[in-house]
């Protein structure tokens, strides 16, 4: 661009008709050179400014970095002494084993001391078929439960309703049993389950322990909703033994109407 | 030959004279040529500006590798620090991993548990009371509303006014009620159980999904479900409890009952033993 513009400004000065233009073409082009031509750079205005860029640095980048390491700093030290000591995490774990170590088993042996008291045969039979914790003998509980509680007697041996009422109470009762029985197991197995939360937790880490904490809470949930279950059991049960007393209130009443009715119709004079 | 001989002394002459003859204009040129030629590229370890300019960026480079890399250097080594903590103490993988696979085994023994508590326990062998066992043990409280004409069938209906007296129609009448409300809760109760379940199912499922982050939101449902299985079984308790207020109450009532029966017997006893006048 400026070897086209010299070959121009040279050819307008050599091919100038007149001094004159030859004067005017050499002024214009001076004057271009001195307007287009870029301003020079002072060293002095340069220095300024690379001290300008050090004081930056050293000034607020500096303290600006030397802040966030002082903060950082700060939460690792937070985090490690106050919020998860390594120290503290360790001796929970250690509780955990030593409790574990103290309790689990003098408890289990006291849980498991056998309670058995029956001592004639058919009784001991029904005694450890109510406390075996299985579900898988119930036909034998009933058979068992017949030989020492009685059967139901025949049509000839009792009324009907009083039939019902017997058969009623008998299947109640044993109703009760099974759903004991199937408790016990469920016991059983929330024992395993508590064993494997408190084993886990022996050597849990902060972070993996809300895991636990909400399996905890879904199984004390579940054990709630078994004693509801043995409530429920208890409640049909008590609300047959108020219900069997009140049928025979009501046979009572009736019988003792229709012996007062006889002893008035016995004591009319016979006319 | 000769001619381009000629020729070639002719040139230097002419280009003289056109030299001589243009003096001017070219003395012009050349002064401008001066005045503007480009300015040359100024060494970097000649020029003094560029020494100046070198040595500024020199400084600026050992500052920023001193003051912004050390400082850089210094958070990055306290952020690794935490990232190993956090890592290796507070959230360590493996562990949560362990934890996680626990709830599916722990899954595993419920649903053992549910089905045990599933095998069949019915028990009566005559028609009614089998009836009655059937909705007792439904688990259905759709069934509550055919709980009453089962329960007459098998214990009885309320004996008439001319049956019983006005006391003993109101005993029987509720000691009945308190039982037949203590069966329909019962299986109310056994109802609420089965959703329990259900839901500890849902929310156990969840909690092998979760991260550590979210297993408190979990916990924090599965303790609001806990209050509210405490609350049924607070219930329950409270229905036992009425049952056997109700019990004691009719075992005291038959006692009251007796005593006057005894008394007014006695004293019809008295009358018949009376000298007739």
């Amino acid at each position: 661009m400026t070897a086209i513009f010299f070959i121009l400004l040279s050819w307008g000065i050599i091919t100038a008709k007149t001094r004159r233009q030859m004067i005017a073409v050499a002024t214009a082009g001076a004057v271009a050179v001195m307007l287009v031509s870029p301003p020079r750079v002072y060293a002095q205005g340069l220095w300024a400014a690379i001290q300008a860029v050090l004081k930056v640095i050293n000034g607020i980048i500096q303290t600006a970095l030397n802040s966030i390491n002082t903060v950082r700093s700060a939460i690792n030290q937070f985090y490690q002494l106050t919020v998860w000591p390594q120290q503290l995490i360790n001796q929970a774990r250690s509780l955990v084993t030593q409790m574990i170590n103290q309790y689990r088993a003098p408890m289990a042996a006291i849980f498991n001391i056998p309670l058995q008291s029956a001592r004639l045969a058919s009784t001991q039979q029904l005694e450890t078929l109510m406390r075996n914790a299985q579900t898988g003998d119930f036909p034998a509980l009933g058979s068992n439960y017949g030989t020492v509680y009685g059967a139901l007697p025949t049509t000839t041996q009792a009324s009907p309703s009083e039939r019902t009422l017997i058969d009623v109470d008998d299947a109640l009762a044993q109703d009760t049993l099974k759903t004991l029985k199937e408790s016990d197991d469920a016991d059983n197995i929330t024992l395993s389950v508590a064993d494997q939360l408190e084993n886990t937790a022996s050597r849990a880490a902060p972070g993996s322990a809300p895991f636990l904490t909400a399996t905890a809470v879904v199984a004390s949930i579940r054990t709630q909703a078994l004693t509801q279950e043995m409530l429920a059991a208890e409640l049909r049960q008590e609300a047959a033994e108020l219900a069997h007393g009140n049928t025979l209130r009501k046979g009572r009443a009736t019988f003792t109407s229709q012996v007062s009715t006889s002893i008035q119709n016995t004591l009319q004079p016979q006319q | 030959m000769v001619t381009l001989m000629k020729q070639a002394m002719q040139t230097p002459k002419n280009g003289a004279r056109w030299l001589w003859a243009h003096r001017l204009r070219l003395a012009a040129l050349a002064l401008l040529l001066m005045l503007f030629k480009p300015q040359p590229v100024r060494s970097q370890f000649i020029d003094p500006c560029c020494a100046m300019l070198a040595a500024g960026l020199s400084t600026i480079a050992s500052t920023l590798s001193g003051v912004i890399g050390g400082g850089l250097n210094n958070i990055l080594s306290v952020d690794q620090a935490i990232s190993n903590f956090q890592q290796g103490v507070v959230w360590p993988q493996q562990l949560i991993a362990e934890a996680q696979a626990l709830v599916g085994t722990l899954q595993k023994m419920f649903t053992q548990i549910e089905s045990v508590m599933k095998v069949p326990v019915a028990s009566a062998t005559l028609p009614a009371s089998q009836q009655l066992e059937q909705i007792l043990l439904s688990r259905n409280a759709q069934q509550i509303p055919n709980t009453g004409a089962n329960y007459t069938a098998v214990y009885g209906q309320l004996p008439t006014a001319t049956q019983a007296s006005p006391q003993t129609l109101n005993l029987i009448d509720m000691a009945d009620a308190v039982a037949q409300d203590a069966m329909k809760r019962a299986i109310e109760i056994d109802n609420l159980a089965d959703l329990e379940l259900q839901a500890a199912d849902q929310i156990n499922q969840s909690i092998q999904n979760a991260a550590p982050g979210s297993a408190p939101i979990i916990e924090a449902q599965a303790d609001a479900w806990l209050v509210r299985a405490n609350a049924y079984t607070q219930a329950a308790t409270a229905d036992l409890m009425r049952v056997r207020a109700a019990t004691l109450a009719d075992h005291g009532a038959d006692l009251k009952t007796g005593a006057t029966n005894t008394t007014s017997f006695g004293q019809q006893v008295q009358k018949l033993l009376q000298p007739q006048q």
